[in-house]
């Protein structure tokens, strides 16, 4: 008993050790927000011919991919007819652009021809096509290396058509897929160019030969989904009604369920800014129900930037970066160094608080607050390195807040025990007793608080989705300490001589209480 | 008082309550009122992140953020929530100024002066509406969030605890928010995001210490079960048994807020954090005060309508009586050494059912036959 608590408190010192160690030596810091520490700012201008209503919606888009990107806390305002976007922590102007200057024109392309890319020559086709529409079999284990789908067809008919129509497909029509010779096909060099034939890159390294664009993303209503259907992630998206939706939609299925030349293979190819999305296999001629779905061997989270890019794909303004600048802080470091003092000395009353009223247990709220401290240190650095987090003053003192309310499962677990030895019981028996009961309350106390997290992490965005990160980062340090170091700690001293005849919690504990 | 301050550390008090519940509740109502009113009234003071505003740019060769700082005070234009950021790109540096809603003669105005400052022509100095940064489909989702949070958390602790538990959570948690909205609306302060983020934070306290305090009412309630207990006497045992935890965590809460706005904002000029921490101390401050005045009592309400607690209802044991109730009962432990292991801790828990209920063996008072 007493070795598995030795074992679970230098483990779990050592654990938060190392990754702070680690961190440290990576150079990976916390990176702060737009008012702490400013960053990029890239205004983009409209170009051509818009409405003002266009233009508001041009914005929403933008504002969600921006803010879809991370837990950074972006912002996005409209200054006259112009969209400035403000990144923080990014202080290289062209990785702003990137980020930003993604045109975003999602474009439907009939599939010519698909293969992988051959590293001699520039994108050969490989004559052995045949495993492209053969069956669902050998079509999802593309799916399977593509990371995309393996078919589409409307909602409403998914669930009657059995499995087993996806083989009706005649494996005879592969031959009559000509081995297009490359030379007999202009291939664009643009590859965003929807007028001309081109040869797009896949995710995974496929090549597909695509030809001019039947449609564009704009047939979609912005609300595709990721859904779980028949125990697969599939993608279900609406079709605009009329001529720019479905009507458009429908004339490329045909042409494509028909095998027609201009798309042998049946499939079409979601391109974004000239890289194919995903290739499925159209399995319905003309789409009735104005759903679309898309299944395949997705994974949760390929289902998910699928819907993602099928949602927001479309910009219906054609935006041009008129100015990248960076942009100095709104508050400043001073603002951040008060804060962190303020805080360090808010902490220190607290401690102050705690050693005059519970005496000699304060070592172990010292010992686990620096712990837990090391611990979210280094999620914060290593996920401001990873995913571009960055904390600003609210977050900062978010942090502080968090840190007295992380005491709350120190008081809890101590009131427990100041009950316990108040009814004479001996400091050992009551530490353990008074843990076990301490810690139904702290877990069911942090459940709430994590379920809270997390509903507010999937369902909002920028600042709200910042909030809701630490939220829940302090959440499970506070149980992951509790249990690894704040147990074994008050355990184990419970038992050591060094309580023994100590006054703790205010009760003075008899020389001979634990013999 | 100092008779008073031990008992309280040993967790000996009897304070009424269940029986004082119309003090809070009509504390509250009061406060509710005072925010419904001063909502429709005059609202919220949005700031610009919400509201949108005016943006000026200008060439910074000499003119400074101070210079501009100046400029806008000498219009008259609160610069609390303004944001003055200089801007590195291809053309050089430039400032640019962004505060709210203002008329077309002060944007004129400002502009003139912006360019004579920096001594570039009127030209140069662009000025432009801006949006809000906090824009409607964020709202919308938070709102949405938040929502589905409440229905979740309210089926979490219908599971874990009981629905009526949940129900009054949920109240007092809204309670706690509404009211500290109510500050903001009331003295005018500029909402942020980080207010917002605020409010959030004032939300999952709240919560959280709810929770904590139901548990404890939740464990009673199975300690006391074979006994005629009423409900109200339950709840007074438990806020009894939890109120010292209670202080001790919402002072530790407030303590590191209090340093924020008394030493980081008002000693060291960080003037961002005030409105930040002010709202944070008045939500926290709330957020001890529902789980104890409002969460609580209106479970007791809630639960004192069930068959099983009906007869006793108003029925309630005060003084010496509550505290022989709650107190723990005394035994003289005569275990050996190791034995703090898992299965004596389960019989330890039996063992103290037992013994507590015989502690409450002593003839129960006669019953009031109050029904007619």
């Amino acid at each position: 008993m007493a070795r598995r608590l030795y074992f679970s408190l230098i483990g779990i010192v050592v654990l938060v050790g190392s990754l702070l160690g680690g961190n440290l030596f990576a150079g990976n810091v916390p990176s702060l927000g737009l008012d702490l520490q400013g960053g990029a700012s890239v205004t983009l201008q409209p170009e051509g011919e818009f409405t003002p209503s266009a233009l508001n919606q041009a914005v929403e888009i933008i504002e969600q991919r921006v803010n879809s990107l991370g837990v950074s806390e972006p912002e996005i305002t409209r200054q006259g007819d112009n969209v400035v976007v403000n990144l923080p922590g990014v202080n290289d102007q062209q990785k702003a652009l990137d980020i930003i200057g993604r045109q975003g024109e999602l474009l439907l392309r009939p599939v010519l021809q698909a293969g992988t890319l051959n590293t001699d020559t520039a994108t050969t086709i490989p004559g052995t096509n045949t495993s492209v529409v053969d069956t669902t079999v050998v079509d999802t284990t593309i799916a399977a290396t593509e990371g995309g789908p393996g078919s589409m067809r409307s909602r409403g008919a998914a669930t009657t058509i059995p499995a087993g129509t996806d083989t009706t497909v005649p494996a005879s029509s592969d031959s009559t897929v000509p081995a297009v010779a490359e030379s007999n096909i202009s291939v664009s060099e643009d590859t965003t160019d929807p007028y001309a034939n081109a040869v797009l890159l896949g995710q995974n390294g496929e090549a597909y030969l695509v030809g001019p664009a039947g449609a564009s993303g704009k047939v979609f209503t912005n609300n595709a989904q990721a859904v779980i259907n028949n125990g697969n992630w599939t993608v279900t998206v609406e079709l605009r009604k009329g001529a720019e939706g479905e009507d458009l939609w429908n004339a490329l299925t045909t042409r494509c369920f028909n095998r027609d030349a201009t798309c042998p293979t049946a499939r079409i190819a979601i391109a974004l800014d000239g890289k194919v999305i995903s290739a499925p296999t159209v399995q319905e001629a003309v789409f009735t129900g104005g759903n679309v779905q898309i299944s395949g061997d997705f994974s949760q989270s390929e289902a998910r930037d699928l819907a993602k890019i099928l949602e927001f794909g479309a910009v219906p303004v054609k935006f041009g970066v008129a100015t990248v600048q960076t942009v100095s802080p709104t508050l400043g470091k001073d603002s951040l160094r008060a804060a962190i003092i303020s805080g360090l000395i808010g902490v220190l009353l607290v401690m102050a608080f705690f050693f005059v009223y519970y005496r000699m247990l304060t070592i172990v709220v010292i010992g686990g607050l620096m712990v837990s401290g090391a611990l979210m240190w280094s999620i914060i650095a290593f996920i401001s390195r990873s995913n571009g987090l960055a904390l600003t003053l609210s977050g900062v003192a978010g942090i502080i807040v968090s840190i007295g309310v992380t005491v709350d499962s120190y008081v809890v677990f101590f009131e427990r025990i100041k009950d316990e030895l108040h009814a004479g019981k001996s400091l050992r028996s009551s530490a353990q007793r008074s843990f076990s009961l301490a810690w139904r309350t702290i877990l069911a106390a942090d459940t709430v608080s994590f379920l809270g997290a997390i509903v507010l992490w999937w369902l909002t965005v920028g600042s709200v989705r910042g909030f809701a990160f630490f939220l829940g980062l302090s959440t499970l340090c506070d149980v992951i300490v509790s249990y690894f170091f704040t147990r074994p700690a008050v355990l184990l001293l419970a038992r050591s001589k060094f309580l023994q005849g100590r006054k703790i919690l205010g009760v003075a504990l008899p020389e001979s209480s634990a013999q | 008082m100092i008779e008073m301050i031990g008992r309280l550390y040993r967790g000996e008090t009897t304070f009424n309550f269940v029986g004082r519940r119309w003090w809070g509740f009509g504390i509250s109502i009061a406060f509710v009122v005072v925010t419904v009113v001063s909502l429709f009234a005059q609202g919220l003071n949005l700031g610009i992140d919400f509201k949108g505003g005016v943006a000026w740019e200008v060439p910074a060769s000499t003119i400074t953020v101070e210079d501009v700082r100046t400029i806008l005070d000498a219009n008259e234009i609160p610069t609390s929530d303004a944001k003055i950021q200089i801007l590195n790109g291809a053309e050089g540096q430039r400032i640019r100024a962004q505060v709210g809603e203002i008329s077309t003669e002060t944007r004129t105005v400002v502009q003139a002066a912006l360019s004579v400052k920096a001594g570039v022509d009127l030209q140069e100095v662009s000025v432009a509406s801006v949006s809000s940064s906090w824009g409607r489909n964020i709202t919308e989702k938070a709102v949405r969030a938040l929502l589905t949070f409440f229905v979740i958390v309210s089926m979490y602790i219908a599971w874990r605890f009981e629905w009526k538990m949940a129900i009054a959570a949920i109240l007092a948690m809204m309670h706690d928010v509404l009211i500290s909205v109510g500050v903001y609306a009331v003295f005018g302060f500029s909402v942020t995001p980080a207010t917002v983020i605020a409010f959030l934070t004032i939300l999952g306290f709240s919560l959280y210490d709810t929770i904590v305090v139901f548990d404890k009412v939740h464990e009673n309630t199975t300690r006391y079960s074979a006994s005629k207990v009423s409900y109200g006497d339950i709840i007074n045992v438990s806020m009894n048994q939890v109120l010292m935890r209670s202080i001790n965590t919402s002072l530790a809460a407030v303590l590191p807020v209090l340093s924020l706005l008394v030493l980081g904002s008002w000693i060291m000029g960080a003037i961002a954090l005030q409105e930040f921490a002010l709202a944070l101390l008045v939500g926290m401050l709330l957020g001890a005060y529902s789980s104890i005045y409002i969460a609580t009592p209106l479970l007791a309400v809630f639960k004192g309508r069930e068959l099983k607690f009906r007869s006793l209802q108003g029925n309630l044991r005060l003084g010496e009586e509550m505290a022989r109730l709650g107190a723990t009962s005394k035994k003289v432990v005569t275990r050996t050494q190791g034995d703090a292991s898992t299965t004596s801790t389960q019989s330890d828990i039996e063992r103290e059912t037992v013994l507590a209920s015989s502690v409450l063996s002593h003839p129960p008072r006669p019953r009031k036959n109050r029904r007619r």
